[in-house]
């Protein structure tokens, strides 16, 4: 019944345990004099609902332990961003899981953790050496995440989620998969499925791919890092062999897809943080002149700014990165209450488009 | 005993014990906690068992037999995290819908979703090159600074109310009459659409299933009486993915009209979709006649529009009329 056995595992462990609850070992955890500033991105989802609950730590503690297990001598900012959390706050946790033992208390019942220099050692636990199973909440985000992606293993992917609750909440999380619809799949399952198995297998993958610039098919063939989602549409984001740079590719426009035998090195993570999905917006970002009635539905949508508002209600408002087509696009689909009016490119390319759709009904 | 410090405490005893442990040995162990006698005592720890298996953590209570004593324990099986056993594909499709939502910043659960992939890691055998890819997906989702987060909180609070069954007091910008309403809402489902968020629920001033776009929700208030108990039943024959599938012009504002559209070529894939799974299709020389039943010609006549000169409306004769009408308004202002 002991935890001796697990105390091997611990990597020249100083910890002094005493049976006090208070005296756990706190040996050489140097705390900084301050947190360093949060990352913006990472604390954005805490910041939205900052409602301290005792149960939000203990989420994190779980995750934490057999993760720290599996990763002798992390570094805590490592640690602090896999948790979601801030440095203060992980030497925090850290401090309460010093307090953890199973009763009766024996000294052999307490963790033993440490911190030396920035790294975290936590010798192997017995209890609580894998975390515990998805909460139903947990599994249902995930699964309605991926239905609304899509792709052939989609039905197994949301049964093993499923299984992987606890048996008691399985019809909660039934309920729950069904409050959520995060959209249509943006290509058919087949095609999906393939793009999905070339990324988890890094093989470069030949594509039938409608280019909008051009109206035409096109065949591509594409080393693809990653799925990604913006102003809801999803896209492929790879390096096309033939343009020589990575690019991205709208998913719905993908007709066709074949994964070749070309296997690829992933670029590191250090040129991925500097990918953008598209390339910095070109020149000026479209305007668009709305009527009162486009004004009031177009400012609740995502993507847009308001540049002014003008009389009777109704505003200018720009779209960042949007080519001349979908500035058209744009504003004719808001019924002739909407124009484009900058840059000069985008203005001819709509002056013109109602000149040849109004000749289409002549 | 701090509530967080019990919780995981008594997991802990529970995980370890080789044999159910009784009340009496739970209540020798927490004193502090559960050691008066009682009714009070027992919910305390009723509510703990609740809170633990909120958290994934399924405590269990055996009837003692021959062998085993009576009391509580926690499974092995039931509690760790398992295997999910699936195929690279099939992860890499879980890492990246689950981290594309994330990054969005308005996702339902956002904070459940960020736990949901920690854990994955600890699902999947060698989870490798996804979880790599997840990071740029990460990465490539997040929107740009100051974009959506005040939406983020209202997904967050009315994911709350959705789970939990409990109404939300609102107040609604209304999309074109620029006034705000106030209501109360029982909220069904959340679904997406453009990239956009909405909440679909019965609207008791409307006394019928209505949407709402999150952007306009001005404010929100859950009630908060009784947090675990539900202020209401979903109706029987609601189904969030039909409401969420609806086309604009399949909104129900009049009878239905049978429309006819005329796509030129090329026609790429994504403009024959974008007419939804209900659309019929016919060839036509080349051309692709689409012909779908209608009823909110509007959204109709404005989702022709913005495909510009690549498709043409041919029915009926007054929405194409109507369609003429807007385009040679447009050409006016255009001199």
């Amino acid at each position: 019944m002991s935890a001796a056995k697990g105390r091997k595992a611990s990597p020249a462990a100083p910890a002094s345990r005493a049976p006090a609850r208070r005296a756990a070992p706190r040996s050489a955890a140097p705390k900084p004099a301050q947190a360093p500033a949060p990352k913006a991105a990472a604390r954005k989802a805490a910041a939205a609902a900052p409602r301290p609950d005792p149960r939000d730590r203990l989420r994190r503690v779980l995750f934490l332990v057999p993760y720290a297990v599996r990763h002798p001598g992390i570094p805590v900012k490592e640690l602090a961003r896999r948790c979601a959390c801030t440095e203060r706050e992980l030497l925090a946790d850290l401090d309460f899981l010093l307090e953890v033992g199973s009763p009766p208390f024996a000294p052999d019942d307490f963790l033993d953790l440490y911190v030396e220099g920035d790294r975290v050692y936590v010798a192997l636990h017995q209890s609580f050496s894998r975390p515990p199973r998805f909460t139903e909440s947990e599994a249902a985000a995930l699964a309605a995440a991926a239905q609304g992606l899509g792709g052939e293993g989609r039905e197994r992917a949301v049964k093993a989620l499923r299984e992987s609750v606890p048996r008691d909440r399985r019809a909660s999380f039934d309920e729950l998969v069904g409050r959520i619809y995060a959209g249509a799949p943006p290509a058919r399952d087949s095609v999906l499925g393939r793009l999905q198995r070339a990324i988890a297998e890094r093989r470069a993958v030949r594509l039938a791919y409608h280019s909008a610039s051009r109206d035409a098919e096109t065949e591509r063939v594409v080393r693809p890092y990653t799925l990604a989602q913006r102003f809801g549409h999803w896209y492929l984001y790879g390096h096309d062999s033939e343009r020589g740079k990575a690019l991205a590719f709208r998913l719905d426009r993908i007709r066709e897809c074949a994964v070749t035998d070309e296997r690829f090195d992933p670029p590191s993570e250090a040129e991925l943080v500097l990918a953008r999905l598209f390339s910095e917006a070109q020149g000026e970002p479209a305007q668009i002149k709305l009527g009162p009635l486009a004004a009031a539905w177009a400012l609740a949508r995502p993507g847009v700014r308001l540049v002014k508002r003008t009389e009777k209600g109704g505003a200018v408002v720009e779209l960042a990165g949007a080519s001349d087509e979908y500035a058209t696009r744009y504003a004719l689909s808001l019924g002739g209450d909407a124009e484009v009016i900058a840059p000069a490119s985008a203005r001819r390319h709509f002056v013109d488009a109602v000149r040849r759709t109004l000749a289409r009904y002549g | 005993m701090q509530k967080d410090q019990r919780l995981l405490d008594l997991a802990a005893l529970l995980l370890k014990a080789a044999e159910p442990v009784s009340w009496r040995e739970i209540q020798e162990q927490f004193p502090e906690d559960y050691g008066g006698k009682g009714e009070a005592a027992i919910r305390k720890f009723e509510r703990d068992k609740a809170d633990l298996l909120e958290l994934g953590i399924p405590v269990r209570y055996a009837a003692g037999d021959e062998d085993l004593p009576a009391g509580y324990l926690i499974e092995r099986d039931e509690f760790y995290l398992p295997d999910l056993r699936l195929p690279p594909e099939d992860l890499a499709l879980l890492y990246l819908a689950g981290s594309a939502a994330l990054a969005s910043g308005t996702f339902p659960y956002s904070r459940d979703l960020a736990h949901a992939l920690n854990k994955l890691s600890f699902a999947a055998r060698a989870p490798g090159a996804s979880e790599a890819a997840a990071l740029a997906t990460r990465q490539l989702s997040a929107p740009e600074e100051g974009d959506g987060v005040d939406v983020g909180a209202r997904v967050e609070e009315l994911s709350r109310a959705v789970a939990h069954k409990k109404r939300v007091h609102v107040v609604y910008l209304g999309a074109e009459r620029r006034q705000t309403t106030e209501r109360d809402v029982d909220p069904y489902g959340l679904f997406q659409r453009g990239g956009a968020w909405f909440l679909a629920g019965f609207c008791h001033l409307r006394q019928a299933i209505r949407t709402f776009h999150l952007k306009r929700i001005v404010s929100l208030a859950m009630n908060p009486s009784a947090p675990r108990t539900p202020d209401f039943a979903t109706r029987k024959d609601f189904s969030l993915a039909d409401f969420a599938t609806r086309e604009i012009w399949e909104y129900d504002v009049h009878g239905a009209v049978r429309c006819r559209i005329r796509l030129e070529p090329p026609v790429p894939a994504e403009v024959i979709a974008s007419f939804g799974p209900r659309a019929r299709l016919a060839e036509d020389g080349g051309a692709t006649l689409v012909e779908v039943d209608a009823t909110n010609e509007e959204g109709l006549l404005r989702h022709v529009l913005a495909l510009g000169d690549r498709a043409e409306l041919l029915q009926p004769k007054a929405l194409r009329e109507k369609a003429r009408t807007v385009l040679a308004g447009l050409e006016r202002g255009l001199a």
